[in-house]
């Protein structure tokens, strides 16, 4: 494929993931920093349903043979102190490196400034790798080990049994915990009842 | 249940959307949804204006060409200019820093949560370069193929994330 063509399919596929991103709310960071903290989950409630979406979608195309999957090698020292280390930034910024972008595009001027602390981490890390991360990144390598390979099952077997058991746990939380009230009335992840979005007349009566 | 002009969907709708991106991501392009190897592929290609021997870095030249890096950076192009319509459309969009970090660290200024959004934004990128995927190739895409590192990295990443937020901010 032509770089022109993948760039135009790109840029289509990003202003859908922008408005899903956008009207799921993950572009405010009290939504990403309290789904962290435990107190609301709208941020875990989307990204399970795309992992579900995504589990019967490609149980559909590998079983039809229109994919070919491309797992990620499994690489338990670059994942675990790689994947910690994005957490903490995560809670810090307020954003993920994806959200931030959404972020940009509402209008928010911080998520500029985590943009750009990105690159500039994405740059430490480009000359870095070769000389000081290697022997984390390629500690306790064992290639593209899946869970379906795992267990001996075929892959749409087992991703659809994992799809079922995550859509049981979305009901029984969705129960638990409305998205509506977390999502808040101003959308922006911030409970009714906090003390500035009361109207005046509440709070004198107080 | 679909509406632009909404201020919001419910959080399966949206997730519903994202999960079916990975049909045309697999079937145009043969890879899956991901963000955080275009920072590699923007920082490498304005770095080479100041340092032209950044090419010779594997990992740099690696990201420098080809369908598919470019393919990832107007991903997050499009990310931009698609959060831009729908906060328009529906009357929501947004300015300065949001209400919420004055609540969750109490002393606030915009100075201080621009220093805090840059040191963020570094150690998030860090991070999942190192990974070698964030919450969406890691997170969406990885443990949709059942891969056993993505798995890793997603609890390694909200494990950290949920300690960290306990103890640095306020419960809003």
């Amino acid at each position: 494929m032509s770089v022109f063509v993948a760039i135009l399919i790109g840029l289509a596929m990003g202003a859908i993931f922008g408005m899903a991103l956008e009207k799921g709310r993950v572009c405010e960071g009290g939504v990403i920093v309290c789904q962290m903290q435990m107190s609301r989950h709208a941020m875990l409630k989307m990204f399970l349903t795309a992992v579900a979406t995504g589990l019967v979608v490609l149980s559909v195309m590998v079983g039809f043979g229109l994919a070919k999957l491309s797992p990620k090698a499994t690489l338990f020292a670059a994942d675990i102190v790689g994947g910690a280390i994005l957490g903490v930034g995560i809670v810090i910024a307020g954003a993920c490196p994806g959200t931030v972008l959404a972020q940009i595009g509402t209008g928010y001027k911080d998520a500029i400034f985590t943009f750009i602390g990105g690159l500039f981490g994405a740059l430490a890390f480009t000359y870095m790798e070769p000389n000081i991360l290697k022997p984390v990144l390629t500690a306790g390598s064992y290639g593209k080990l899946t869970l379906d390979k795992l267990i001996g099952l075929p892959f749409p077997a087992v991703a659809l049994t994992f799809a079922a058991i995550i859509v049981g746990f979305l009901v029984w939380l969705e129960k638990v915990s409305p998205w509506e009230k977390e999502i808040g009335p101003n959308a922006d992840g911030l409970p009714a009842e906090s003390a500035d979005s009361m109207p005046q007349g509440a709070a004198s009566r107080a | 249940m679909f509406s632009l002009t909404a201020r919001s969907w419910s959080p399966y709708a949206a997730g519903l959307v994202i999960g079916l991106l990975q049909i045309p991501a697999f079937y145009f392009i043969g890879t899956a949804l991901g963000t955080s190897s275009a920072y590699v592929t923007i920082s490498s290609s304005l770095a080479q204006f100041v340092d032209p021997s950044i090419v010779k870095i594997d990992y740099a030249a690696k990201h420098l060409s080809g369908a598919k890096n470019w393919w990832q950076v107007a991903l997050i192009a499009g990310i931009v200019l698609g959060a831009f319509i729908s906060s328009r459309l529906s009357g929501t969009p947004r300015w300065g820093a949001s209400p919420f970090w004055a609540k969750a660290m109490g002393a606030h200024t915009p100075a201080r949560r621009y220093m805090m959004a840059f040191i963020g934004g570094f150690i998030m990128v860090l991070g999942a370069r190192i990974a070698d995927g964030c919450t969406s190739g890691h997170g969406v895409s990885g443990i949709a193929q059942l891969a056993i590192g993505s798995f890793v990295a997603v609890t390694a990443m909200f494990g950290a994330g949920i300690i960290t937020a306990n103890l640095i901010y306020k419960r809003v």
